[in-house]
């Protein structure tokens, strides 16, 4: 998940949750609020009670009574005074149930003691549970509304601020990772940004990338340089060799040893030749311009091979599908490409073996060719390494100098082709070559 | 037929040059685009071979050049680097013929002789060959106005045997010129022998082909 995805939805989850959590305390919250105002409002009302009594003194509203009583009409209030005996009351706010005037009614009530002159008199203040829970659904609604208002805000401003925060690091992943492809050709910007860690990351990539990409050249320059400078004394000697072989003075035997030195020397060659070829694929030095029929490509290798398969007598089936064009394709790569592996399937097979091309296409799915023989087989353990450079398989006897299948690997790379080995030990080995949709042209 | 080689590499223009010359052709060397120049104010040259790694020059702009004071001579191109481009470049600019280096002096003189085929307009003698005859340009050869049906590859290396007669050519000489860049030592020495059995076989109905000789552990030589 994106960073921005997962932080878009802790925020967004995050206060839902609080909202959810208000919505349920809410009510507690509000009935507790009141309750204390409640209490504190009637201590206010003891201190204005105990004030007047004070001043206007207990007879003044006594009158002659033993007790006072004064309640509203919905008795929604009331204030009694009534004597009493030397049990000492401590002073309790207390929710509890009263009968004023034959009806019982909770209130919530305050119990003070008062003494004046030698008489003991209890206070009570009382005030309906009813009227104190008046205001609280209402309170409730509006600051809910309120809350759901300022986090709908909240979330908007946070979102934006997280988006405009985030954007360099978007650009940075956009344009260093997801959009590049190795090896790195174009040249890179700075992303620009305030964030220092941003700025510290896209610096940080740069140089990576930089770095690989300088390491990347400079084998590809070695490779290159290396094979072309080998190239100069590899002609020398081949010429030279080539004027001796025609001087009319030497024997048949060093004839025959000039012409061992020109095998040597030919081995040589194509090595380097090979080298080269690799790094000419690698440097993107071949077009990818041609439209290629696979049918006809692989009937223009087994023409240039055919006299090997006469030599040992192979069967050669070629089934491919002769209305299937590869476009956007280099030829002489896909042709380099066909040609050593059909090559190799001749060196490797028995007196009287087969090979057999055939494909599978099914439309939507990739194309599918098939390079099967009946030849020696690879080795299950060696069947990981075989497209590396310079390896070898034990069965070769030498035969070969183990880049053709290196140069294969790199022509299908080239061209995104996926390819694939197995085989049956001294039974046969299958090459298959996957090549993408958007190759295809029927 | 005179040939300016302008290559740095002195051993091998050398080299050329002494092949060359075995094959009657007159040589002059230039190490630089400087000397090459002088050379080609001062000479007529049949053939002009440009290695294009110059230490002095870009070797494209020296071809260019050098059209420009040798206009009839025929330009082959000579190169380390097997760049498509510079190939593809360097005929555009009016070379005749390219060549990978390393090639073989076989081959360089195998390709100059084609050129002047097609300069002088395909108007080669017949050759004879012991009591046959072989037409380069109609691809044929014939014993007695009889056609002797040779297969496309045969006729290469019959050809290619016939340029170079009386020289010992090596197994691989000739499969490098059959197959180019796909000849495979190992492997096509044998075909080579299929070949010139075939070609025996075929000949040797109409006529003796002693001249076809086969050179043990070397290759053949034609020797006339």
């Amino acid at each position: 998940m994106k960073l921005l995805t997962k932080l878009t939805l802790f925020i967004t989850l995050s206060k839902l949750i609080i909202v959810v959590l208000f919505v349920v305390l809410l009510p507690l919250l509000v009935k507790r609020v009141s309750f204390q105002y409640t209490n504190y409002y009637l201590e206010q009302q003891k201190k204005k009670v105990l004030a007047v009594i004070q001043k206007n003194g207990v007879d003044y509203y006594l009158q002659g009574d033993s007790a006072y009583g004064s309640y509203t009409m919905l008795k929604e209030e009331y204030i009694s005074l009534s004597p009493v005996s030397n049990a000492v009351v401590r002073d309790t706010i207390e929710t509890s149930q009263r009968i004023v005037e034959n009806d019982t009614l909770n209130y919530r009530l305050l119990t003070h003691q008062l003494n004046y002159g030698h008489q003991k008199y209890l206070l009570e203040i009382g005030k309906t549970t009813a009227t104190i829970g008046q205001y609280n659904t209402l309170l409730q609604r509006f600051t809910l509304y309120v809350l759901i208002g300022l986090i709908a805000i909240s979330i908007l401003v946070d979102l934006v601020y997280t988006y405009l925060l985030l954007k360099p690091l978007t650009k940075i992943v956009k344009t260093k990772l997801l959009d590049r492809k190795f090896p790195f050709k174009e040249s890179l910007f700075p992303v620009k940004t305030s964030t220092s860690d941003f700025k510290y990351l896209d610096r940080s990539l740069i140089s990576l990338m930089e770095k690989i990409h300088g390491a990347f050249d400079k084998e590809r320059e070695f490779t290159s340089n290396a094979s072309h400078e080998l190239m100069t004394p590899i002609s020398i000697l081949q010429t030279n060799i080539e004027n001796l072989m025609l001087d009319e003075d030497i024997s048949e035997y060093q004839q025959e040893k000039i012409s061992g030195m020109m095998k040597t020397l030919n081995r040589l060659k194509k090595i380097v030749h090979s080298l080269l070829y690799i790094s000419r694929i690698e440097n993107d030095q071949f077009t990818k311009k041609d439209t290629v029929n696979i049918h006809n490509l692989v009937l223009e290798v087994n023409d240039e091979l055919s006299h090997r398969m006469e030599m040992k007598s192979i069967e050669f089936t070629n089934t491919i599908s002769s209305r299937v064009n590869l476009n956007q394709v280099n030829h002489d790569l896909l042709f380099q490409l066909i040609y050593n592996l059909i090559n190799n399937a001749i060196r490797y097979n028995k007196e009287q073996g087969s090979i057999t091309v055939n494909d599978y296409y099914a439309p939507g799915q990739p194309y599918t060719l098939l390079i099967i023989d009946s030849g020696i087989g690879i080795r299950q353990e060696e069947l990981g390494t075989i497209f590396n450079r310079f390896k070898k398989s034990a069965q070769t006897d030498g035969e070969g100098y183990g880049l053709g299948l290196s140069i294969v690997k790199s022509i299908a790379l080239y061209h995104g082709f996926e390819i694939k080995v197995s085989s049956e030990f001294g039974k046969s080995t299958t090459f298959c070559i996957t090549i993408p949709t958007d190759l295809i042209l029927l | 037929m005179k040939v300016l080689i302008i290559e740095d590499e002195k051993a091998m223009a050398k080299e050329m040059c002494v092949f060359l010359e075995k094959a009657f052709y007159l040589c002059d060397i230039a190490y630089t685009a400087g000397q090459a120049n002088i050379l080609m104010e001062e000479n007529q040259y049949d053939f002009i071979l440009l290695d294009l790694g110059l230490p002095d020059k870009d070797g494209l702009q020296v071809l260019s050049d050098s059209k420009k004071i040798c206009p009839n001579a025929s330009y082959i191109i000579l190169t380390a680097r097997g760049d498509l481009e510079d190939r593809i470049r360097g005929l555009d600019l009016g070379a005749d013929d390219y060549l990978a280096k390393p090639f073989s002096l076989l081959e360089l003189q195998s390709r100059m002789q084609a050129i002047s085929r097609r300069k002088s307009g395909n108007n080669d003698p017949v050759i004879e060959l012991g009591e046959f005859s072989v037409d380069l340009n109609k691809r044929s050869v014939l014993h007695q106005q009889q056609g002797i049906e040779l297969s496309r590859k045969e006729f290469d290396l019959l050809s290619y045997m016939l340029l170079h007669k009386n020289r010992p050519l090596t197994r691989f000489q000739l499969s490098e010129h059959i197959w180019g860049n796909f000849s495979d030592d190992d492997n096509d020495s044998n075909y080579i022998d299929v070949h010139i059995k075939n070609i025996r076989k075929k000949m040797v109905v109409f006529a003796p082909v002693d001249w076809l000789q086969t050179l043990r552990g070397i290759g053949y030589k034609i020797k006339i």
